[in-house]
């Protein structure tokens, strides 16, 4: 990020062709409103099937005294680590001066924010008596790691929250004057979210200091917020959870799943808002390199996590491993294993692999491996509890989810789907203010679409 | 290297079945001994019980042959070989064991095992019980038989008075072994060695000089008749302030990671609370720059 802004741009006749090309699907269409609605229908069903749970409590969900924490757990884990992205293209390449990352870092941040807004919720669904929540800081322990969890997930939620908000300021002064098509109420957003943008260079000095100070932060608060996710099982002893790299190992797994969910938005921008002047293929390569690079660390991390326990096969790492080996997980292990990383870490080596229709299929199983693979890693431990599994029904030994904690889960899912429709429909979805400086700086330079 | 293991592992199983071979010694007294109830019905059931889940594995059901096979050979119950023991013998070889028959003394009580021989003499025919007399004070069953403790402070010990008392009359009683306990967090400490009470019924065990006591000294000391089948189960509990005086601070004293939030560890605190400030500091800084940007617009 720059230290200062040349306005310049503001008098390039280019600024007014980006921003007639990145406004034009903003607003409120029939596509956009069957799209929510067929949302909103689903997320009030998913919302039925959390009153029976309210209702009748956790009883009514596959978790047991012996796998207390099941999907819910895992989808926590999930979201959390796909809102991680945000830090890592906005934060970590942006302020490594990598300019490629301007058109897509909002995409990013979008995910940030959906993602770490409903992760908050998805703890909820595990509650069996939500409505003592406040217990957890009016009586909470600061020695708790679940204390330390909600602490880094509110402060990475705000701190998304305002990166998304002040990167947009100069893009709510560009656009209130060129949004004539939009609802009267949107047109009143963007006024007040400009907070009376006038492209001042003093106004501007503040705003990239902000927004520096937002990007340094988050840095820290991104590591600890999956950090601290990854010791909630690290700090016990159980087979499979008791490992020293669970925190990178956290990490790096958070940044395969969200660069996966950045480059399917960028596929749908590029596709439905036909921003592909902006959303290049350049950007589709990049993002191939860099969930390759993202891939091998996390293939690393993955390298040291199952072989160096499977060749000391201690007793009871052995009763886990071999489920997940030759086991009841077998099946799950392997496919997410090869589908969600060896087999896209290969393609991605191959240039046509980085374009975008085989880029938006690869990133697909790779985001919906990823979640699986956090079921793998909360479930299968959950599962060989050091003491043997006796004197309970059948029914409690293994874990079988139930029809209505999968529909509180795809709730979540909604509910995240719906914040990105929003922001993404409503908003500019790539920052025009700084496309425009950036071509009114290199003027020469032609994207290739 | 191998024929010496191969020779080892012979002379090991040689061992084993000469000493299960060779006849099982019983010492004169146990081999004496009597129960002290009659065998009724209802000591058969329980018995049975007993003998189904502890014994019947190896022993098969007593008149069936269906022992398991091993070397030596278990007898079945109803055989001459077990019957030809007498009940204070069957007593000590259940209690004790020897080889591949285990001991039953930490698993059954007294009790159980004389419950355990009344269902194994039921298919003896010819069997008559003789039933063990009773300690008697002149002639006549004790109305109550009691432990006193005493603390001698002169030769450090702890003495034991068991006295029985019979139509208010009070007699000390000889012979008759007591064991004394401290009780601790964690079960009861067994102090010296068991006594037998002298002449004047009296059994003294030597105290420990180090034994550490609550923060005044105080311990609770238990003193018990080792026999229970004399006179069922008799004891005493008395706290004496003969202990070293112990004030350690409870485990949920210090500040540590495992205790309540008002005992976090410093460390820890400093380190939450300054990451919290600092970064909520900026935070509030940042949303601050928001009415800085929108003043300047006006």
């Amino acid at each position: 990020m720059a230290s200062e802004v040349n306005t310049d741009f503001l008098k390039d006749k280019r600024l007014d062709r980006i921003a007639t090309d990145i406004l034009r699907p903003v607003g409120v269409d029939r596509n956009f409103l069957i799209w929510m609605a067929s949302l909103t229908t689903l997320l009030l069903v998913c919302m039925y099937a959390y009153y029976i749970q309210l209702d009748k409590g956790l009883i009514v969900t596959g978790l047991r005294d012996y796998i207390s924490w099941g999907m819910y757990i895992s989808n926590f884990v999930f979201f959390v680590a796909t809102s991680l992205v945000g830090m890592l293209i906005s934060s970590a390449l942006g302020m490594m001066g990598y300019k490629w990352v301007k058109p897509i870092g909002r995409i990013a941040e979008i995910i940030a924010v959906a993602f770490s807004a409903v992760a908050g919720l998805v703890i909820v669904s595990d509650m069996g008596r939500p409505e003592r929540l406040p217990f957890v800081f009016l009586f909470g322990r600061i020695q708790s790691p679940i204390l330390w969890d909600v602490t880094v997930v509110t402060t990475y939620m705000t701190l998304s929250i305002l990166l998304y908000i002040f990167t947009m300021i100069p893009d709510m002064a560009i656009s209130k004057g060129r949004i004539g098509h939009t609802p009267p109420w949107l047109q009143k957003t963007y006024e007040v979210l400009s907070f009376n943008f006038k492209h001042t260079p003093g106004q501007y000095k503040i705003l990239l200091k902000a927004i520096r100070i937002l990007l340094i932060l988050i840095v820290p608060t991104a590591f600890a917020i999956h950090t601290v996710t990854s010791w909630l099982f690290a700090v016990t002893t159980r087979p499979g959870w008791d490992s020293t790299i669970f925190g990178p190992y956290f990490l790096t797994g958070a940044f395969v799943a969200g660069s996966a969910a950045v480059i399917i938005l960028m596929f749908f921008v590029r596709n439905n808002y036909k921003l592909s002047r902006y959303i290049t293929l350049e950007h589709f390569d990049k993002m191939g390199k860099l969930l390759f690079l993202v891939s091998i660390v996390y293939f690393y991390f993955n390298l040291n996590e199952y072989l160096v326990p499977a060749y000391k096969m201690k007793t009871f790492e052995a009763r886990h491993l071999m489920e997940l080996f030759t086991g009841e997980f077998a099946f799950m292990f392997w496919s997410v294993q090869l589908l969600g990383l060896i087999i896209p870490m290969i393609l991605l080596l191959f240039k046509p692999m980085r374009k975008p229709v085989p880029m938006v299929l690869i990133a697909s199983v790779v985001l919906i491996a990823s979640w699986f693979k956090r079921l793998l890693i909360v479930v299968p431990t959950m599962a060989s509890p050091f003491l043997p599994k006796q004197n309970v029904p059948e029914a409690w030994m293994v874990y079988h989810p139930t029809v209505i904690e999968t529909a509180i889960t795809v709730g979540t899912l909604t509910l995240a789907v719906m914040i990105i429709s929003v922001l993404m429909k409503l908003f500019p979805v790539v920052p025009i203010w700084e496309i425009a400086e950036e071509e009114n700086a290199h003027p020469d330079q032609q994207p290739v679409e | 290297m191998r024929n010496k293991t191969i020779l080892f592992i012979l002379l090991n199983l040689v061992t084993i079945v000469l000493m299960a071979q060779s006849p099982w010694e019983v010492p004169a007294d146990r081999n004496a001994k009597l129960s002290t109830g009659a065998f009724t019905e209802q000591s058969q059931t329980a018995g049975k019980d007993l003998y189904m889940t502890n014994c019947k594995s190896c022993h098969g059901e007593p008149g069936k042959n269906n022992a398991i096979k091993l070397v030596p050979q278990p007898p079945d119950p109803s055989s001459t070989q077990m019957q030809q023991n007498s009940d204070g013998a069957l007593h000590f070889k259940i209690s004790e064991g020897r080889g591949p028959m285990p001991s039953f003394k930490n698993v059954l009580s007294s009790v159980d095992v004389w419950n355990v021989i009344a269902f194994l003499r039921s298919s003896n025919k010819d069997y008559k019980q003789q039933v063990a007399v009773r300690p008697t004070f002149g002639g006549e069953v004790f109305d109550k038989v009691e432990l006193k403790l005493n603390w001698e402070a002169a030769k450090n010990a702890v003495t034991a008075q068991l006295s029985g008392t019979r139509g208010g009359i009070v007699k000390p009683m000889a012979g008759l072994e007591v064991k004394l306990f401290a009780k601790r967090y964690f079960g009861n400490l067994v102090v010296d060695k068991p006594v037998d009470t002298d002449a004047e019924g009296k059994a003294s065990f030597t105290f420990p000089k180090n034994l550490p006591g609550d923060a005044s000294g105080n311990v609770v000391l238990m003193a018990q008749l080792s026999n229970e089948e004399l006179f069922g189960l008799v004891k005493t509990e008395t706290q004496m302030s003969i202990g070293v005086p112990t004030n350690r601070p409870p485990l949920n004293e210090p500040r540590a990671l495992w205790n309540v939030v008002q005992k976090t560890p410093i460390w820890l605190l400093i380190t939450y609370l300054a990451s919290v400030l600092i970064v909520w500091g900026f935070i509030v800084y940042v949303m601050l720059q928001l009415r800085a940007i929108f003043k300047m617009g006006e």
